[in-house]
């Protein structure tokens, strides 16, 4: 288990090396994330409409977004120099290889929501209410469940001569509960509900990331094999 | 099974099939009462639930061939969920089309974000999926495999987004509208009516899959027919 946890280890501290050295990901997706916030300021009549009202909404499909640009090269680049080949053929169980993905994907989605819920502050003054714990605890919930789903089609994309163009396609009927549940439960708390009034979201959430994370783990294996 | 076995199952099907939408239509336009409270367009409902049946039949026989094809790696597997995938894209466009025509008039809207409207789009944009993948995979086999990924994914996440959108937007469930939307008993014109319509797309729907099939398992045998021919000079 603790080999395991090592090799999990070891490929996590690879992908974040490799991104805090070239920044190619981090920067596409931060870039994309601002920009997205721009637009809407635009998009969005605010003598007609409460930005306010919209906030978790806006939150999240910019979060859905960013996310899926920086995700959706998890594969392309170890393709690209034929490095998968290596990571395929290491000891690491396939398994093994799906989780430390996901693992730095979600620091990078992470990262991505820090710098959103900053933009959206800076620009539009959004109200993210009284309980930093437990948005926290939601966004981590969601994001995980996202990030399970987008990775695994991310292998699938990389394989296949349309790419990128079809990550979205793939994932979005199937992120619909992380949208819906996200975007609920974060409302709320910017509303300052009380907690009985997220929890429900919050536990369909958590079931969602945990079938997406087994299935994820399970079937990786398919999805690479040789 | 033997090409020509396979064949005539899907002759003997589609004639019973085109036959029993012949009688569903003789039905549907002359036999069975008007519903009172829609009135005639309610009559879509009988080719538009048996082609919801199918899609469904469909995602589920793609769902469980493309387990079983990861599990034991047999071609014929793959070619059953490839053409059941096939079957559930045409009937499903077929609901999504004859559904919103209907709603336009019962609902006054050809839209609502009702769970199971929202479920059967969603579900035939996993269809799409799966093809697009099927279609653009650099390696053959991996595109067999990443589809069977996408049917096996699909149906363990698509009753998750059942459950979601019945709980949008309170956390409320609403099983009135289900309840609303089934409608009271039916009449037993209308049920004769409707297992006709049942009957026929469910036998249609086999005999394109056999067809289908069939296909798959002669471009299966040419391959190997091309492999062993000696390379010609």
């Amino acid at each position: 288990m603790t080999v395991y946890l090592r090799q999990v280890a070891a490929i996590v501290r690879k992908d974040l090396l490799l991104e805090v050295r070239t920044g190619e990901r981090l920067a596409a997706m931060g870039a994309l994330t601002v920009l997205v916030a721009v637009l809407f300021h635009f998009a969005i009549d605010q003598g007609l409409v409460r930005m306010q009202l919209l906030a978790a909404g806006l939150i999240w499909m910019t979060i859905l977004f960013g996310g899926m640009l920086g995700m959706g090269r998890t594969f392309e680049m170890e393709r690209e120099q034929g490095a998968i080949q290596g990571l395929l053929t290491s000891p690491v169980p396939l398994d093994g290889i799906y989780l430390a993905k996901v693992v730095s994907n979600f620091v990078l989605v992470t990262l991505i929501e820090v710098v959103a819920l900053a933009a959206y502050w800076l620009f539009f003054g959004f109200n993210y209410g009284n309980d930093p714990l437990l948005l926290a605890g939601v966004l981590g919930v969601a994001t995980l469940g996202f990030v399970a789903v987008t990775t695994l089609f991310s292998a699938i994309s990389a394989q296949t001569n349309m790419g990128q163009t079809l990550l979205p396609i793939l994932i979005f009927p199937l992120l619909v509960p992380v949208v819906i549940f996200g975007v609920t439960a974060t409302g709320r708390i910017f509303a300052s509900r009380p907690v009985q009034e997220v929890e429900g979201s919050l536990y369909l959430l958590a079931a969602f990331t945990v079938v997406a994370l087994t299935a994820g783990t399970i079937l990786f294996r398919y999805v690479v094999e040789e | 099974m033997s090409l020509a076995r396979i064949r005539w199952m899907a002759t003997v099907l589609g004639v019973l099939g085109v036959a029993g939408v012949l009688v569903l239509h003789w039905l549907v336009f002359f036999w069975v009462g008007t519903e009172r409270t829609m009135g005639i367009v309610q009559r879509i409902f009988y080719v538009h639930v048996p082609s919801a049946w199918v899609t469904f039949l469909a995602f589920g026989i793609t769902a469980l061939c493309g387990a079983a094809y990861l599990w034991l790696r047999d071609e014929r597997l793959d070619w059953a969920a490839q053409s059941a995938a096939e079957g559930g894209l045409i009937f499903g466009a077929i609901m999504l089309t004859s559904g919103p025509l209907w709603a336009a008039y019962a609902w006054g809207t050809p839209w609502t974000w009702e769970p199971r409207l929202t479920l059967t789009l969603l579900m035939w944009f996993v269809f799409v999926g799966y093809f697009l993948v099927r279609a653009s995979a650099e390696d053959r086999q991996a595109g067999k495999r990443m589809a069977a990924v996408i049917g096996v994914l699909g149906a363990l996440l698509i009753p998750l987004v059942h459950v979601s959108v019945l709980w949008f937007p309170s956390l409320h469930p609403q099983p009135v509208v289900l309840n609303v939307e089934e409608g009271p008993t039916l009449d037993g014109d209308m049920l004769i009516t409707l297992m006709t319509g049942l009957l026929a797309f469910t036998l249609i729907f086999f005999s394109v899959f056999c067809l289908r099939y069939g296909l798959e398992h002669l471009r299966y045998q040419r391959a190997l027919a091309l492999r062993e021919q000696p390379r010609a000079t």
